[in-house]
């Protein structure tokens, strides 16, 4: 069942950033709602491997950027590319099969499910019995649950989340949702994962435990990470680039040590007028 | 003490996923299906007690199974796929009408592929019905769903060719030939009624823990954070519909042909619909478990209400006990919805939950 | 110009029809707009004013109050009732419930509905309780112009003028006056409306004082129209197109979705019906809120729904 095993202990080669192929590419992406412009012509890539941050004051048009990407909202200029493939639109369900997955500023978890359940919904495109197979359940459909738990107890494992496995995830404390969120989009074995603001609201020792987390998984699963963050420390020990958004238009794109020596990012942040 | 879990880890995920799992439960459940389907015949054929009449079996027994089956048609609609029905009296007789004329029309089909044959009828129109549901939300669901119970009233009323154009309106049930075994007493229709639920709630809690009964949960809890993950809204919501549709068209036919005898349309009104209604959520959104106890104390409340006065000397008219019913059922919702909102099953839960440290608190 | 007599009484007895729905109607949005509950119980409430009105006025007239004194007198009793039913409601059904979403509020009142409706008829009967609060009988007019004149029937005219005077009054109620604003505050969120101060108890209660109130004067026309008895309670059922249709937050808007319904009803029954079977009555106002349903999804003068992440 090597399809499906999803091993988290065989590390990936690692070039450096700029040299390994694009995975992402957003061109000339324009959105607006109503009269609002939320994002003017901005242009950027996501290369194969690496840790993207996007970061920017609020209301930059950060989260929409990602709404953009996962195919949640439609740009009315620009192209995104993803995999080589260049669209207009795209769908979430496109976005989803081809190996996009994403966690949410307001932790969006299926709050009337345990966190077992939560992570197993992420495996929902991988299943394949019909519902008559499941109906039936034993046999076919049987096998395939434990498959796809397995490799869900996997995730539970690297999170560190066993013991709060059944428990209805509407009762969690916020961190640990947040927790259930990333392994819920672990289980869709991603190619690109994005993360919206995923340390916001935790402390010191939660914050570490979820570096930690998100490095391994970038590491040992190769997984290409783009995040919203806020915290600028975790930026810059995290990402190998960033891309600032300021008021919809992109201001700077770099690695981190370039980005925090730009005049235009420390204008931004500071509030100074144009 | 009796119910102490101590002891059972379950070693493989197989075991940790089966219906029952603790083994307490498995054994309670045996029981119960053995009194059900060996011992209650046995009483009844040799007379002994209550099963030696029929009024357990027509008036308690064969309705408590088949609106439990309709029960569980709805709640998976409305309870795990979050679509509010107001329609589940016209599914009914949507899956009664096309049995009664599949059995006219085609002698030659045996009784069951009928059956069954009508719930797949009463699945598509469940899929038609259900469409609107992929832009319209919530209450104004509810609406459309109104549409439908009000639509097939008429037409089953209207329209003589469902009726086989009888004066009265009012048609009956064909022989119960069932491959040769002939159902006629009360207690053989009660053992035919308890085999189809029986399946019929296997399949139902087979599809509710597995990957469509997640998909279906997942839009009930945050439809647009399941479509990011690829669950499409179109595939979920439709096909709760016509689950749902089978399960309550099954249960209409059931409630026809086996319980009934002979019909009018009025049993399927939107009284029938707001009675499945309340079932669901007395006995628990979500909860298989739940359908069963909602349906039992829907139908017990009136007989309840019936016999303890009247053995009490306090015998109390027709009417009233209509009214206490509506005073009583409508107290309990919303009762249950301000104390504990997942019904009568999350009660049960809690309560197996104190069973396991009993005798200590905690 | 030979079909035309016969449209034009069609259509002006459905309009007038129409009106008499934006009654019941309009006890629902108020509610609505005031708390953004949706009130199931509306229909039960008409039925519970009704049965008050006439099994007082019966009362009192076997007393030998004359007809206007006895008319008095029932009208405050059912208004009595209702202030009493809406404290019980406020105070058992929905205040505990605060903050809940809308569907769990929603059901609430569906339970509401059963109490009622039980309730009343314990409390006051179950039979059929004829009314006569307004004239019955019909003006016949433009019998010149069109052979045998237009029927119109002056009950229907009566509700108009009420449903008119009501509207009017309670939109000034709500734009103008302080608890209207209050009331509107509560609508729309009631954690933020406590915070500021609002005392959300006593609006929940006031509110529900006046649908009820509104359900005491739809008691009074079509208590006269079909006289008082429990299939009242349906006009819950057939005011939800209506709201579909005028808005679930307009008042003004509850009278333009009676219109609609009313007419459409009627015209459809007598120029439809005779080629399917008769009686499309009974569906075709949902079947037609189901239209504008799949047309816009959020009625046709809601508010756009914009879902955010």
């Amino acid at each position: 069942m090597t399809a499906v095993a999803m091993t988290l202990d065989r590390p990936a080669a690692v070039p450096k950033a700029e040299e390994r192929e694009i995975l992402l590419s957003v061109e000339n992406v324009s959105l607006s709602f109503g009269g609002v412009k939320a994002i003017r012509d901005v242009s950027f890539d996501i290369r194969k491997g690496e840790i993207r941050a996007i970061i920017g004051p609020n209301g930059a048009g950060k989260t929409s950027m990602l709404n953009v990407i996962n195919g949640f909202y439609h740009p009315q200029e620009g192209t995104i590319t993803f995999k080589g493939q260049r669209r207009h639109r795209m769908a979430p369900y496109i976005a989803a099969s081809q190996g996009i997955a994403r966690t949410f500023q307001n932790v969006a978890l299926f709050k009337g499910m345990s966190t077992l359940d939560n992570i197993m919904t992420g495996r929902t495109l991988k299943m394949r019995t019909g519902i008559l197979g499941q109906a039936v359940y034993w046999g076919w459909s049987q096998k395939e649950e434990i498959r796809h738990r397995e490799v869900v107890e996997r995730i539970i494992d690297f999170l560190e989340i066993e013991h709060i496995r059944k428990t209805p995830v509407g009762k969690l404390p916020y961190g640990l949702q947040k927790r259930v969120e990333l392994g819920r989009a672990l289980a869709m074995e991603p190619e690109l994962l994005l993360l919206d603001e995923p340390m916001a609201g935790m402390n010191l020792e939660e914050k570490q435990d979820m570096c930690r987390f998100i490095l391994d998984v970038n590491d040992q699963l190769g997984t290409t990470i783009a995040l919203i963050e806020h915290d600028m420390g975790v930026v810059m020990d995290l990402s190998d680039r960033v891309v600032v958004l300021d008021h919809g238009v992109k201001i700077a794109d770099g690695t981190p040590d370039e980005v925090q020596r730009n005049q235009n990012v420390i204008d931004a942040y500071l509030g100074v007028t144009r | 003490m009796l119910y102490r879990e101590a002891g059972q880890f379950k070693t493989s995920y197989a075991g940790d996923m089966a219906i029952f799992p603790i083994r307490q439960d498995r054994i309670g459940l045996a029981i119960l299906l053995a009194f059900a389907f060996v011992v209650v015949p046995l009483l009844a054929y040799f007379e002994i007690g209550p099963f030696g009449h029929d009024y357990i079996f027509k008036a308690i027994l064969i309705p408590f199974l088949i609106l439990s089956l309709a029960a569980i048609g709805l709640n998976i609609l409305t309870g795990y796929c979050g679509q509010i029905s107001l329609g589940g009296g016209a599914f009914m007789a949507i899956g009664a009408y096309a049995a009664y004329n599949f059995s006219l029309r085609i002698p030659e089909l045996p009784l069951l592929f009928s059956i069954l044959l009508s719930g797949g009828m009463a699945a598509f129109v469940g899929i038609l019905f259900g469409i609107p549901s992929l832009r319209i939300k919530g209450l104004y669901l509810a609406v459309a769903t109104l549409a439908a119970q009000f639509f097939f009233d008429w037409l089953f009323l209207r329209v003589p060719w469902f009726t086989n154009y009888t004066p009265s309106g009012s048609v009956n049930a064909p022989e119960l030939n069932f491959f040769g075994w002939v159902v006629n007493t009360p207690a053989e229709r009660y053992m035919l009624a308890l085999m189809f639920v029986t399946v019929f709630a296997v399949i139902a809690k087979n599809l509710t823990r597995g990957n469509i009964g997640r998909q279906w949960m997942a839009i009930r809890d945050m439809d647009i954070a399941a479509e990011l993950m690829g669950i499409r809204p179109l595939y979920a919501k439709l096909s709760a519909f016509a689950i749902s549709s089978f399960f309550i068209g099954v249960a209409g036919a059931l409630w026809a042909f086996v319980h009934l005898g002979s019909w009018e349309p009025l049993t399927f009104n939107i009284e029938r619909s707001f009675q499945l209604l309340f079932m669901v959520i007395i006995g628990g959104l979500g909860s298989i478990l739940g359908c069963f106890l909602g349906a039992a104390f829907i139908l017990i409340l009136p007989i309840f209400l019936d016999q303890v006065p009247h053995a009490m000397g306090v015998p109390l008219s027709v009417e009233t006990v209509s009214h206490l019913v509506y005073i009583i059922t409508g107290a309990l919702i919303c009762f249950l919805l301000i104390v504990e909102p997942h019904g009568f099953a999350r009660l049960w839960a809690i309560a197996k939950e104190k069973l396991r440290l009993w005798p200590f608190p905690y | 110009m030979e079909g035309l007599g016969p449209f034009l009484e069609v259509l002006i007895g459905g309009l007038l029809a129409g009106v008499l729905y934006s009654l019941v109607a309009l006890g629902f949005v108020l509610i609505y707009k005031a708390s953004g509950v949706f009130n199931f119980a509306q229909g039960a409430m008409v039925l519970l004013a009704g049965l008050a009105l006439v099994r007082s006025l019966d009362f009192l007239v076997a007393k030998g109050l004359p007809f206007e004194v006895a008319v008095v007198g029932a009208l405050l009793f059912a208004g009595a009732i209702m202030a009493i039913t809406a404290w019980l409601i406020e105070r058992y059904v929905l205040g505990p419930l605060l903050n809940q979403s809308e569907m769990t509020l929603f059901m609430s009142t569906i339970g509401a509905t059963f109490i009622i409706e039980g309730a009343a008829q314990m409390l006051f009967g179950s039979d059929v309780y004829p009314l006569q609060l307004y004239p019955t009988d019909a003006w016949i007019i433009l019998d010149e112009v069109f052979p045998g004149g237009i029927l119109i029937s002056k009950l229907d005219v009566w509700g108009a003028v009420i449903a008119g005077i009501l509207v009017a009054g309670l939109a000034a109620f709500f734009q103008w006056t302080r608890t209207g604003r209050a009331l509107r505050a509560v609508a729309d969120d009631h954690a933020a409306a406590q915070s500021v101060g609002i005392p959300i108890h006593w609006i929940w209660f006031v509110v529900w004082l006046i649908a009820g109130l509104v359900a005491v004067v739809a008691a009074t026309v079509w208590g006269t129209k079909l006289g008082v008895q429990f299939s009242i309670t349906f006009l819950a059922l057939k005011a939800l197109p209506v709201l579909i249709i005028g808005g679930f937050t307009s008042i003004p808007g509850a009278i333009v979705g009676g219109l609609v319904i009313g007419a459409g009803e009627k015209l459809a029954e007598i120029y439809l019906g005779p080629y399917i079977g008769g009686g499309i009555e009974y569906w075709f106002a949902y079947v037609l809120a189901l239209a504008v349903l799949l047309v816009r999804p959020q009625g046709l003068f809601g508010e756009r729904i914009i879902e955010r992440i």
